[in-house]
């Protein structure tokens, strides 16, 4: 079964009166429908996702976005979602997993989503929901102001405990203070901040796709924290690290329970019988992109592009004594001239733009430097000589094979960018200073140190997949880059690499298929 | 500045001749990091022992240098021409990263290639690769594991190797339990003028730091932790050669 989008209708917030008038809409359409013959295309599904809608889940669903279109997997049987977890409202605030995580938005939220939906509702969309769809739950809650973070980055609020708590749940006693230097959204201040036991943290979600390359474990290690990987409390297996930006959350039952309970407001707790339901839905859903902005299959001409080769590959593969990460496109560096007579000179450039740029994720060298997570106790030296893939490094997803916990400096000062929407924090270590940034650090989010409750850990922030990427901006995990040229241009900056423009061109037209 | 970089490669050998290979050497110094590009994880690592005036080429250590920080450079005169780094090598060797601060420095290549980086022997496969056959009959058996000095992390591409070696054995083996030692150099040493030693409670944190990683490689089996302190010398294979670093261990004794 295949489906494809259409047109964006309004959805309306409240549940029954939503499914009342889709209903009417569906009526209005096909009245509409009537009225201009049969000429007009057949209505098509609306690309949101509302809760409880019910619609069905198909096996295979494609979604245009301006860099081509993005397809999304279900493995098995289309599913029928009228009474799934993942799709229902579970709480008080009418929101279900798929509110922020579309199928559209390869199982994430573009801010261009969220943008669309406040007009679309004036608002009014569940999605908004002052928990944590608004800058803060304090501010008037009817005005686009209050929700500026998530309508022009994509941001949520996360509510982090303070002091922290551990990736098991267990308290820990931190090595470090922390203090709000700036609150321009007002959640780190009276009841809220970290005085109140409550930081407020701002960030993307993350894809909710091809999980088990992210539940994946390469090895027994954990290089950048010096420790065998710790166990899951429910299975005993050991867990990969690379579920949530600050590793709160070790596997997805866990996950599940703090998204349930803070982002859908749920009162009780998801039964087991839910959490399997949502587990399962989650291991069958791939999603990448399918179409170039020419609209050509990246599967064609020998490229193994698109979900079916995520689908169908083992998770959990080293690209640098396996397959390398991004070979997929390696035969389009060298397409026939029978195969490249029929394409447009504009195609066949493109192509090989993305093949060179494959290339260049992986042999393009330059040094790493001051990056806690690779450049501090692991051994490698700092600075080190390495190439995007030296941690983007797992086969076919480009994701960390080991857990992913690292800094590059996107939330944390001198590295990352100036921003007055954020709350800044001014972190003082109370025992060893931070290898580079000393004992006093200024943080737009601390990251996993607020799992981990060590200074050392402030601005790590896991990778994640770089698949679907075309259908998720704007990127890292605070959203300062817009666009997937931000994201080459914020590592031009942040490491001085010397990219040709060439090069960053074929980086963002490799990510731009991937 | 080629000139020059030729000259000091040239007096290299004749520092090297001085020495004898194999000849233990350690002193304290601001790495200065050369970067040569023969691909990832090739550039150099150069330490100058200001006591004699030579540079040496401590790329080898299995834990580099921080450019911001003192060494401790631990090793030995190595056989190998200084032409890759432009120094003489050492190897094998360590460099522990030092609290000092340093003034970074880098090098351009100049005239030198580096080393090709290629895959340790002390590196552990993927999970899913079959991992050696024990063979019994089992008896009480000692692993050790090495530390960088002042510290209790588990090196990447030499303990977690080790631990690696010793978990794949122990969970065929299945001992009634594993007692983790702990030891620290807290014997003070004098070294570039500086006297140095490990504090006492470094001893404990290596044995529990073994000893977490080993409850979540061989759940089941009781694990024990002890330490001690006034480390001495062992001759174990797995720490080179290296005196000092035989010091800085832990061992896990798997008792049937």
């Amino acid at each position: 079964m295949t489906t494809s989008p259409m047109t964006p209708q309004p959805n309306p917030r409240p549940i029954r009166l939503a499914r009342r008038l889709a209903l009417a809409g569906t009526v209005a359409l096909a009245g509409a429908a009537i009225s201009v013959g049969a000429r007009s295309p057949a209505p098509r599904p609306d690309p949101w996702w509302q809760a409880g809608e019910g619609r069905a889940f198909p096996e295979q669903i494609d979604y245009p976005n301006k860099e081509g279109s993005l397809r999304t997997l279900l493995a098995g049987a289309p599913l029928k979602t009228r009474g799934h977890p993942f799709f229902e409202p579970l709480g008080s605030n009418g929101r279900a997993c798929v509110t922020c995580h579309q199928p559209a938005d390869s199982m994430s939220l573009s801010a261009a989503s969220a943008q669309r939906q406040w007009e679309r509702t004036g608002g009014k969309d569940p999605l908004f929901a002052a928990i944590d769809g608004s800058n803060c739950p304090t501010l008037p809650q009817d005005r686009r102001e209050s929700h500026s973070l998530l309508l022009d980055k994509g941001l949520f609020r996360i509510e982090r405990p303070w002091p922290v708590k551990q990736f098991n749940g267990e308290p820990a006693m931190p090595d470090f203070t922390i203090e709000v230097v700036r609150d321009p959204t007002g959640c780190n201040s009276g009841q809220y901040g970290p005085a109140a036991g409550r930081i407020s943290v701002y960030r993307r979600p993350r894809p909710v796709a091809n999980m088990k390359y992210l539940l994946a474990t390469g090895f027994p290690f954990d290089p950048k924290q010096g420790h065998a990987l710790p166990l899951d409390p429910d299975d005993g297996k050991m867990q990969s690290g690379n579920l949530m930006s600050d590793n709160r959350a070790g596997n997805l039952r866990i996950q599940m329970e703090d998204a349930a309970a803070g982002h859908l407001q749920m009162a009780g707790k998801l039964t087991p019988a839910q959490i399997s339901q949502i587990r399962d839905f989650e291991l069958r859903i791939y999603s990448a992109q399918q179409a170039d902005r020419f609209g050509q299959d990246v599967s064609a001409l020998g490229a193994e592009g698109g979900p079916k080769k995520l689908r169908d590959s083992q998770p959990g593969a080293l690209g640098s004594i396996g397959k390398p990460v991004w070979s997929e496109y390696a035969a389009w560096e060298k397409i026939a001239p029978e195969e490249a007579s029929r394409l447009t000179p504009a195609q066949l450039a493109f192509r090989q733009s993305v093949a060179r740029g494959a290339r260049v994720f992986r042999e393009k060298t330059f040094l790493i430097f001051d990056s806690a997570g690779i450049t501090t106790q692991v051994g490698f030296g700092n600075p080190v000589r390495n190439s995007c893939v030296f941690c983007h490094n797992m086969s076919q997803m480009g994701n960390d094979v080991a857990p992913g916990q690292v800094d590059l400096g996107t939330t944390t000062l001198p590295f990352a960018d100036p921003r007055s929407d954020l709350p800044l924090f001014r972190i003082t270590c109370l025992k060893a200073p931070h290898p580079y940034y000393g004992r006093v650090i200024y943080t737009y989010d601390p990251g996993f140190a607020l799992t981990s409750g060590k200074c050392a850990d402030v601005g790590k922030i896991t990778l994640q997949s770089l698949r679907g990427l075309s259908a998720r901006a704007p990127y890292f995990s605070n959203g300062l880059a817009r666009d997937l040229r931000g994201i080459v241009d914020y590592y031009e900056r942040r490491y001085s690499i010397g990219y040709t423009e060439q090069e960053k061109q074929d980086l963002v037209n490799l990510m731009s298929v991937l | 500045m080629k000139t020059i970089a030729f000259a000091l490669a040239a007096l290299a050998p004749a520092q090297a001749m001085a020495q004898q290979t194999g000849e233990l050497v350690s002193f304290i110094a601001c790495p200065v990091y050369r970067d040569t590009d023969s691909g990832r994880k090739s550039g150099c690592w150069l330490a100058d022992d200001v006591t004699s005036g030579s540079r040496y080429d401590v790329s080898q250590s299995p834990y580099k240098p921080d450019w911001s920080f003192e060494v401790l450079v631990e090793g030995r005169i190595s056989a190998e021409a200084p032409t890759a780094c432009g120094g003489t090598v050492l190897g094998p060797v360590r460099t522990s990263r030092l609290t000092t601060p340093c003034t970074r420095h880098i090098l351009p290549a100049e005239e030198f290639k580096g080393r090709k980086y290629v895959l340790p022997r002390r590196n552990n496969d993927p999970l899913g690769a079959p991992r050696p056959v024990a063979t019994g009959p089992f008896t009480d058996r000692t692993f050790t594991t090495y530390f960088e000095f002042g510290r209790d992390f588990i090196i990447y591409q030499y303990d977690d190797w080790l631990l690696d070696q010793a978990a794949n054995w122990i969970r065929q083996a299945r001992p009634k339990k594993l007692v983790v030692t702990g030891f620290a150099a807290t014997d003070p040493v004098e070294i570039s003028g500086r006297t140095l030693a490990e504090p006492a409670a470094l001893a404990e944190d290596r044995a529990e730091v073994i000893a977490r990683s080993l409850r979540r490689l061989v759940p089941g089996i009781p694990v024990e932790t002890a330490w001690q302190t006034g480390a001495k010398p062992v001759a174990e294979p797995e720490a080179d050669g290296l005196p000092a670093q035989s010091q800085r261990r832990a061992e896990i004794r798997a008792l049937f």
